[in-house]
């Protein structure tokens, strides 16, 4: 791909079709999203909004980017991930729903499935980059590389230059030097004047929440930003129930095997292994945790969970999950000691928590593969474990991740975010900042017609009672739900 | 109990019973004092034995007695020569026995046929309201003894369902939680049996938290119960891990003295079957160095001698009848109703069923679910006449 502007970069724009009644279908599951189009849309709050957007670019991201459309945003956008595009998604967004392929009418997107990591950067700059030579005055980002690019670039221009890569750097980082010492030799003072006009940051996800606090820490966040992952309705909403809903999944699309019976081992009892221990257990599963936090694993307990050891329940158990968000949980040792096709999955964030590389090492071991996604790795012993997805997130690599209705969730979140650091801009000097509660309870309230959900409401004697108002916010900031 | 408070009403306009003597042998319990006033209200006269020497409830007997005027013979804590006294005394109750019989656990049929014999050739049928004692019955049947037909009421997939799973699945936790106070979360808990009752039982302990291991000797249930994610263990390995122990399984010996000398410090033993031959209370007994009796209501501890101590439900007998109060009437309610309406047909075809074991017939089992039904305000789907008649035909394909 050349650095010269295009309308848009997708894999195959003849795929908008399909992409459009998959759109569609979306719609019907994201009521959160369609209600904030209904209420928000006949006074344009984000009119005047330029909103590089940096997530992965899928149907439900769709149903996303129409709805800051329909609210009266411009949007361009990326995705976040090299494999997570669905291509049939991003080339209806490119064609809009009123366009055609030859004519299309939509919002510059530049995404596809199979990005190298070249292309990939330099779609995220094409993002962030507008027509006019300006820059966006929102992000909405996933995974913070959109804000790294940005706060980099400027970083760069201050200091007069960019630095060589170190030795022991990632692969990666030395792409993303070599793509913003050509964007500063092309275009110098880009990036400064890019993160002077950006009003603020809605991040989707923990690990750039985690890159967000640290520059606020260290002083160098150039705008403010709000955690869309830690509202009660997008992390709950994503780790447990969208892990519940698309572990099983994952597993059937992987392997097929009945689940009713047999012993599953989850790794770790968070909102992830709660959501995929439930739904083990729900189709029959024999389930067994392990944990190192005691109150999980006393939760776990209660929740009339066996609780062992990996060691304990290694060579016993069927299916092996892991949820932990640590490394090496599962090592090669493990592995040679597990049942003939044991049947070992990751449905954490990284794919460091199985030990693939000390696998691939284990002497004598051979790789067959059964389909894409499923590998049948046979130790010189001759028993064989069926590994998913290569110890990536097997519920996007095996199914398709989180459902329409969890991401409504998620994404009204982000909706909202938007709207408040667009509109109430004064209100948030540079930091890091949630939702206030109200706004959570919103993204719930919102979905709760779609489900036939009939809420009860406080008389104004209880409100006074608890000291709860009658329209909420009705917990406390430290509340567990 | 809205299904027999409808029938109240029936029975007495259409009085079934009229003129017949009706022997019965049951837990004296509040339902049971429904069931035999209903019998009483078809017409009938009613003898009414305790069928456990430990369920009486004798505030219950007291108003049987006194009140309604029913020849109660029970008493809670009699001695096991009194208890057949009193079968013996139900049995007498009309001058030349019983025309009909209901019995819960085959003690009074086995009487009618050992001690009293000569009644046999008057009685017309009669009930058997649980497992145990339609397993004895079609024993006796087997060896050409049982004299009359009897149907198995307790055998009918709709008491299955309320009785057994959902009756006894929640008044043996009850029990349980009574008589120890035990938090059942996090526990290991131990299933003997996984029929109707002990997957109600288990299934109700596992939504209270425990991590239960079910034991079985018939392998379609274990495998039932392997598909519906319990663990499945012969009682040996259950032995030592469980620190709850429930038999569900109609058969003796199911804990015995090898499985208690394995058991942690602390387990608890409870009973659900009828008899309280599913724990070897006696191989317990042998291998105490002491026991301490009632240290709470109901629970016995066996001090095993070496730092171990088991406890004991109920002295082994069924413990959601003896330490809580048995079914709720909701399920009792069906279960007596299904009874009733079986013995009321049984008065009305004297003489069209041979001797032997008999299910009910499946449109009474109907007529009492969609009673019940009735009374819960749910209303069902009626098949329209295309539809029952694509049912009943088999020209019509795809």
């Amino acid at each position: 791909m050349s650095a010269e502007q295009l309308p848009y970069h997708v894999a195959d724009i003849s795929l908008a079709a399909f992409g459009r009644k998959e759109i569609q279908l979306a719609e019907h599951e994201m009521p959160g999203l369609m209600a904030i189009r209904a209420e928000y849309a006949p006074s344009q709050p984000l009119r005047g909004a330029r909103i590089t957007g940096s997530l992965h670019m899928t149907v439900q991201t769709a149903v996303l980017i129409e709805t800051l459309v329909a609210l009266g945003a411009q949007v361009r956008w990326a995705s976040c991930n090299i494999f997570s595009t669905q291509d049939h998604a991003a080339a209806a967004v490119a064609v809009g729903p009123d366009g055609t392929p030859d004519d299309p009418g939509g919002i510059p997107v530049f995404a596809w499935k199979g990005e190298t990591l070249e292309d990939y950067w330099q779609c995220t700059e094409q993002a962030l980059t507008w027509p006019d030579g300006d820059g966006p005055n929102m992000i909405l980002d996933d995974g913070g590389d959109a804000t790294l690019l940005v706060h980099k670039g400027a970083e760069y221009e201050k200091a007069g230059g960019v630095p060589s890569p170190a030795d022991d750097d990632p692969e990666e980082w030395r792409i993303i030097l070599d793509r913003l010492r050509n964007s500063l030799a092309d275009h110098p003072g880009k990036w400064t004047q890019i993160a002077g006009h950006v009003r603020g940051v809605t991040e989707e996800t923990t690990t750039g929440v985690h890159r967000l606090y640290e520059m606020a820490r260290a002083g160098t966040l150039a705008f403010p930003a709000i955690n869309v992952n830690d509202s009660v309705t997008k992390s709950k909403f994503d780790n447990k129930y969208g892990c519940r809903h698309s572990l099983i999944d994952g597993i059937k699309r992987g392997t097929d095997v009945l689940i009713g019976g047999k012993v599953a081992v989850v790794c770790g009892y968070g909102d992830v292994g709660k959501g995929c221990a439930e739904s083990l257990r729900g189709q029959g599963a024999r389930v067994v945790i392990t944990e190192i936090d005691p109150i999980c694993a006393l939760q776990a307990a209660m929740d009339g969970y066996q609780v062992a050891t990996l060691e304990d329940a290694v060579a016993t158990a069927d299916i092996f999950v892991t949820a932990t968000g640590n490394r090496d949980v599962i090592t090669a040792e493990h592995m040679s000691r597990m049942k003939h096709q044991a049947i070992v999955g990751n449905i954490g964030h990284f794919d460091n928590e199985i030990d693939m590389a000390g696998l691939a090492r284990w002497p004598g071991v051979r790789r067959l593969n059964i389909k894409p996604q499923v590998d049948e790795w046979t130790f010189p012993d001759g028993h064989g474990i069926i590994v998913l997805s290569e110890g990536r997130l097997l519920n996007l690599g095996n199914a398709t991740g989180h459902p329409s209705f969890v991401m409504s969730n998620s994404f009204t979140n982000q909706v909202i975010a938007q709207v408040e650091l667009f509109t109430r801009t004064a209100e948030y000097p540079v930091g890091v900042y949630t939702l206030p509660k109200h706004l959570d309870e919103k993204v719930a309230r919102l979905h709760l017609d779609a489900l036939g959900v009939r809420l009860t409401q406080l008389t104004k004697e209880q409100s006074d009672y608890i000291g709860v108002p009658v329209d909420g916010p009705y917990k406390p900031e430290h509340y567990r739900y | 109990m809205p299904l027999m408070a409808g029938l109240m009403a029936r029975f007495a306009d259409q009085r079934p019973f009229d003129h017949l003597v009706i022997a019965a042998c049951l837990h004296v319990t509040a339902e049971t004092a429904m069931l035999v006033r209903l019998l009483r209200a078809g017409g009938a006269s009613v003898g009414l034995a305790a069928s456990n020497p430990l369920s009486t409830q004798d505030d219950i007997a007291a108003a049987l007695a006194v009140r309604y005027g029913i020849a109660t013979f029970a008493r809670a804590g009699v001695d096991r020569r009194g208890y057949y006294r009193h079968i013996e005394a139900a049995l007498a109750a009309g001058p030349a026995g019983p025309d009909l019989v209901i019995d819960d656990g085959g003690d009074l049929v086995n009487t009618l046929h050992t001690q009293a014999a000569s009644l046999l050739p008057g009685v017309r049928g009669g009930c058997e309201s649980t497992t145990t004692g339609v397993i004895r019955l079609r024993r006796m049947a087997a060896e050409g003894a049982l004299a009359f037909p009897v149907i198995a009421a307790n055998d009918t997939a709709a008491k299955r369902l309320v009785d057994n799973t959902c009756g006894t699945g929640q008044s043996v936790i009850d029990g349980i939680l009574r008589a120890t106070n035990t938090l059942l979360a996090g526990k290991t808990v131990v299933v003997a049996g996984f029929g109707a009752c002990g997957r109600g039982v288990a299934e109700r302990a596992r939504g209270l938290g425990a991590q239960v291991i079910v034991t079985e000797i018939d392998p379609v249930r274990a495998l039932d119960a392997s598909l519906r994610g319990f663990r499945v263990l012969p009682m040996a390995h259950a032995a030592p891990a469980g620190e709850v122990f429930i038999t569900a399984t109609g058969t003796c010996d199911v804990i015995s003295a090898a499985h208690i000398a394995m058991m942690r410090d602390g387990a608890v033993l409870a009973n659900a079957g009828h008899f309280d031959t599913e724990i070897d209370v006696r191989a317990l007994a042998g291998l105490a160095a002491a026991v301490h009796h009632d240290v709470r209501p109901h629970v016995d501890a066996y001090d095993l001698g070496d730092g171990r101590t088991v406890l004991l439900l109920a002295e082994g007998r069924v413990v959601n009848l003896v330490a809580a109060e048995g079914h709720p009437p909701e399920v009792m309610d069906l279960a007596f109703g299904l009874e009733a309406l079986a013995l009321a047909w049984l008065a009305g075809n004297t003489g069209k069923l041979p001797a032997g074991v008999h299910e009910v017939p499946a449109d009474i089992d109907a007529e009492a679910a969609r009673l019940v039904l009735a009374t819960m305000g749910t209303s069902i789907d009626a098949l329209t006449p295309a539809q029952q008649a694509y049912l009943e035909s088999w020209r019509i394909g795809s």
